[in-house]
């Protein structure tokens, strides 16, 4: 499996441009409004993420995490602020980020296999390497047993494992994962984010992770963003230094969900208080 | 049906299934047939009785008698394979321009705006109306027939082609895109198959359009082989019996394209797409 990292850092090394020591991702007072709502979507908000970590951003819904995910992923465009990805303005989807989505999204018409592949055809890479990284991508995530299974055969959690192996085949230098986990049983996400966390340990992407669990953000990641509503916004930062691989049962981790939990609580109570003080001014 | 049906004394387990399966298959065909006898009866019953002028109404075993006879002097069969090869290069015109166009309407804004109100006006013209302007320009032949045929199909899957397009998931577009797709490539990748089981029912559609472009055309220009041609020459020569039988020929026809082809394809594509509702 370092074969994806020593492949990663030589497509890096090819591609100039490039700043190496730039950080993966800067998002720059970006902020969002969408057309038809008077509330921002996003206040103006700025991070960086650096080559090789693990970020979340976590937070209840309307909070602006899936906004912020869509920008980096170049889906969105935000009003005003910039979005740099590995020292370059992003323009698009591409480009070194690859992206796993809440529902799978994967092509009903194909096997796992070709699902796999599709990313490679459309970059043009032959036949037969093509069949060899997409097959290392379908071990990675332990689904060599149904590659010739189409999507509806397959279990949610198999569903999810194809669609994390088909952006992990193209080698990307960011991975970005839109809930990935969230339509899923307990059980099945508890397994996957085992996995997750093993196939991170093997190949070192730098990953950007959106989740509404907060004991899911805290057991994978170097850095939590946690977010609140209405508007949205990076409430607070922690700096998850626990050493991996972790345990989900980890009292160092309930007890930093415990406190995510309580400042979250708080920005409710807040957002509460403020809306009855409305309420009581209408009233009036 | 009733004997096999009636065989419940039989011994045997196997026997007593097997003749419970026979008993739920004739239930099931009398469920879906007793009107089709019963119209067969009252036909029979009026044609017996001699209420009815033979010449208006011939009865159920001259029209079978005729239908054995046209078929054993090879006549209509030429007209029954002139009349198909025609509906399926009509079909398959249509099927073809229509998807094209579908996909090009659905993937620009520009073409959208501007051709789409085009072809749904189209669409609340009757295809036949269009047939003294293909005489005019194909001439009085089959070239002209075709031609209807084809553009009778060709509306009806333009439209559904384009309603397709507007059902692709977003999200499928997008991990499309995110994955590198573009262009022709998203087109022939994702776009098409993503539409194909839509298209089926376009497909469909598009065949039952084509049939009656082509029936319409058939008995208007009467001098190429083909069905719509025999039922016109059994109108002038007051042969009612002919034009039942090829009525019925239609209909046999009709029936069995919708079982043997569509039926098939239909499930087939909801298998291999995994749909819901797939049996």
């Amino acid at each position: 499996m370092l074969r994806f990292r020593a492949m990663r850092e030589r497509a890096g090394s090819r591609s100039g441009g490039h700043d190496p020591d730039a950080p993966a991702i800067r998002v720059d007072g970006a902020c969002k409004t969408y057309e038809g709502s008077d509330r921002p979507a996003l206040l103006t908000t700025s991070f960086t993420v650096e080559r090789g970590e693990f970020v979340s951003l976590v937070g209840p819904s309307g909070c602006g995490k899936s906004t912020l995910l869509g920008m980096i992923a170049g889906l969105l465009r935000p009003d005003a602020g910039s979005v740099e990805a590995l020292g370059r303005p992003v323009a698009g989807p591409g480009e070194g980020r690859a992206m796993v989505f809440q529902d799978a999204a994967l092509f009903p018409w194909l096997t796992v296999l070709g699902n796999v592949e599709y990313g490679l055809r459309a970059h043009g890479v032959g036949r037969a390497e093509r069949r060899e990284r997409a097959l290392e991508a379908v071990r990675l995530v332990h689904l060599d047993h149904v590659v010739d299974r189409r999507p509806h055969e397959l279990s949610g959690g198999m569903r999810q494992r194809a669609s994390i192996a088909r952006a992990l085949v193209m080698r990307p230098e960011i991975l970005l994962m839109d809930e990935p986990f969230s339509a899923l049983d307990a059980q099945t996400r508890t397994i996957l984010s085992d996995e997750l966390q093993r196939i991170w340990l093997e190949t070192r992407p730098t990953v950007v992770f959106v989740t509404h669990n907060l004991i899911e953000a805290a057991f994978l990641s170097d850095t939590v963003h946690l977010l609140s509503s209405g508007p949205g916004r990076i409430v607070r930062t922690y700096d998850i230094d626990i050493p991996r691989p972790r345990d989900e049962a980890d009292p160092a981790l309930l007890d930093l969900r415990h406190d995510m939990l309580e400042r979250l609580r708080a920005e409710v109570d807040d957002a509460v208080e403020q809306r009855a003080q409305v309420a009581e001014v209408v009233a009036l | 049906m009733s004997t096999a049906a009636g065989g419940a004394g039989a011994a045997g387990g196997r026997t007593a299934r097997a003749s419970r399966g026979a008993r739920a298959a004739a239930i099931g065909f009398l469920r879906r047939s007793w009107f089709v006898l019963l119209i067969m009866l009252v036909w029979w019953l009026v044609t017996a009785a001699g209420w009815v002028d033979p010449y208006k109404l011939p009865s159920p075993g001259d029209v079978l008698g005729t239908l054995g006879t046209l078929l054993t002097e090879r006549a209509l069969l030429v007209d029954l394979g002139a009349t198909l090869l025609r509906l399926v290069e009509g079909w398959a015109i249509g099927v073809v321009a229509g998807v094209l166009l579908g996909i090009l309407t659905g993937g620009s804004r520009v073409l959208e705006d501007g051709i789409r109100p085009v072809i749904a006006g189209l669409q609340a013209v009757p295809t036949i109306a269009f047939l003294p302007l293909a005489i005019l320009w194909f001439g009085f032949n089959g070239t002209a027939v075709l031609a209807i045929t084809a553009f009778g199909t060709f509306k009806p899957m333009a439209l559904a082609t384009y309603g397709a397009m507007h059902q692709i998931s977003p999200t499928l577009l997008m991990a499309g895109r995110a994955l590198g797709a573009r262009g022709l490539f998203l087109q022939r990748t994702l776009v098409f198959p993503a539409i194909v089981p839509s298209l089926v029912t376009g497909l469909k559609m598009g065949w039952s359009f084509a049939w009656r472009a082509l029936m319409a055309a058939e008995i208007v220009v009467t001098g190429a082989a083909g069905l719509g041609g025999v039922l016109e020459l059994g109108r002038e020569i007051g042969a009612i019996d002919v034009v039942m039988a090829v009525i019925l020929v239609i209909l046999v026809v009709g029936i069995a394209t919708e079982q043997l082809v569509f039926a098939r394809l239909e499930r087939w594509v909801n298998r291999r797409w995994g749909l819901v509702g797939a049996r």
